[in-house]
């Protein structure tokens, strides 16, 4: 049956609703979430109906689960501190020590920015290594605190699939990650800021890379899986 | 996390709901750090829907545990523009309560035909149904919303929407043909929308 046929809005709507509800019999529930996934208008009814039954909800007392449930979360994650992990992954040891031997890929880059960038920048620069989960450098990001623009160099062969594309995100200390755009094509690649680094980029501790849809994220907020990420290094 | 969650309850609904998206974002972006804080923010909101609709502490736990698996696989799924962050999180923990809910019902096998099935008990100290749907309306228009409804449909949209009460379940425990509460259910959520939707309650 195609629920989303206009004729058939009447019914999707009492389904969607007992849906929401959750008094739809297991095997409507089950077929009913199905469809969702692939029939936008299907989805869309039952997130409607969603919505409308999260405000009933609001004022009922929240309960506080036993410690063992966030240890068992952060234990089949897999993440770093089973009891309050403020580290992000890029904060963790194991990371920054094989950066370390990465360094002179860093000073690498900084001579190539230095040879394509005439007049040298007077003002010290910015340096940021991306690198993947693995911690293997993958892009050196660079820029004066006076320039505009984010040098980006690959320095692992890395491109987006068909249709794909790298979304650059800058996260600040609190608050919601911001893009800094999509980054083009090509090996050396110039990311525009809107202000100049030193500004632009301060009290940003990491950057990131997400693999987004072409032509960046729908959402404005990084919606596919992070690729490489950062830390921002000021060289005085 | 008590203090969190009240902190959170104290804020603006609409910063709190800024708050509530931007940590979804960061999570997105793989930060444990934002992950811990969205966790002591909502989770004891999502684990008393959990606790309410499951009635065992034991399945509670396990679906917050298999709720939060998957929030830090697909925060990037989360688009601000669709839904507000705590709806989002709710329906996750929601449909799996349901889901399991309904999995164990069918594990059950009911004798055909027993009229005397026992009635379902709820623990005596927690509010009822309808005294926690009336909670919620700190906002004056759901309140006025829900107390609109007739007394049959209320009953019922509370005890299906708070314990996870299937249309079976909700003719045995308020006496009413399966017919009756059914189209209950159904006029009664389509009153409400009708409602929340001209108060502008529902975004």
């Amino acid at each position: 049956m195609n629920l989303s046929r206009a004729d058939r809005r009447e019914r999707l709507a009492s389904l969607a609703a007992e849906y929401a509800l959750g008094t739809s019999p297991p095997r409507v529930r089950r077929r009913l979430a199905r469809i969702a996934r692939r029939d936008p208008v299907v989805a869309e009814a039952l997130a409607q109906w969603e919505r409308l039954i999260a405000v009933l909800g609001e004022g009922a007392p929240g309960v506080t689960p036993p410690p063992r449930v966030w240890r068992r979360i952060t234990e089949k994650l897999g993440l770093v501190t089973a009891e309050a992990p403020r580290i992000a992954w890029w904060d963790r040891l194991g990371l920054w020590r094989g950066l370390a031997a990465a360094s002179f890929v860093v000073a690498m880059a900084l001579g190539v920015v230095q040879l394509t960038r005439q007049p040298v920048p007077a003002a010290a620069p910015l340096v940021v290594v991306l690198a993947g989960p693995d911690a293997r450098p993958a892009i050196i990001a660079t820029a004066a605190r006076s320039g505009r623009f984010l040098t980006m160099k690959a320095v692992v062969d890395t491109a987006p699939p068909q249709g794909k594309a790298f979304e650059l995100w800058a996260l600040p200390r609190a608050g919601a990650p911001r893009s800094l755009g999509v980054i083009p094509d090509g090996a050396i690649v110039e990311v525009p800021l809107q202000a100049p680094a030193g500004e632009s980029l301060a009290n940003i501790t990491p950057l990131s890379v997400s693999l987004e849809p072409a032509g960046g994220s729908p959402t404005g907020a990084p919606t596919g899986p992070v690729l490489y990420s950062g830390k921002i290094e000021r060289m005085y | 996390m008590n203090e969190a969650a009240h902190g959170a309850a104290a804020t603006a609904p609409a910063e709190r709901s800024a708050r509530l998206a931007a940590l979804l974002a960061r999570v997105a972006l793989a930060d444990q750090g934002a992950f811990a804080e969205l966790y002591r923010l909502t989770a004891p909101h999502l684990y008393g829907v959990a606790l309410r609709i499951l009635r065992n502490a034991s399945a509670a736990e396990d679906i917050l545990q298999e709720a939060w698996i998957s929030i830090w696989h697909h925060a990037g799924g989360y688009d601000a523009a669709k839904s507000q962050p705590l709806t989002w999180l709710t329906s996750i923990v929601r449909n799996r309560s349901l889901d399991r809910l309904r999995r164990r019902e069918i594990d059950v096998v009911e004798p055909a035909g027993d009229d005397d099935a026992p009635d379902i008990d709820f623990p005596a100290d927690e509010p009822s149904p309808v005294d926690l749907l009336l909670a919620g309306a700190d906002a004056r228009s759901l309140r006025d919303c829900v107390d609109g409804l007739e007394p049959g449909p209320k009953q019922a949209i509370a005890l299906a929407f708070f314990h996870g009460l299937s249309h079976g379940e909700l003719a045995r425990h308020l006496d009413e043909p399966l017919g009756t509460v059914k189209s209950w259910v159904r006029r009664g959520l389509e009153k409400l929308k009708r409602c929340l939707d001209g108060a502008g309650v529902t975004r």
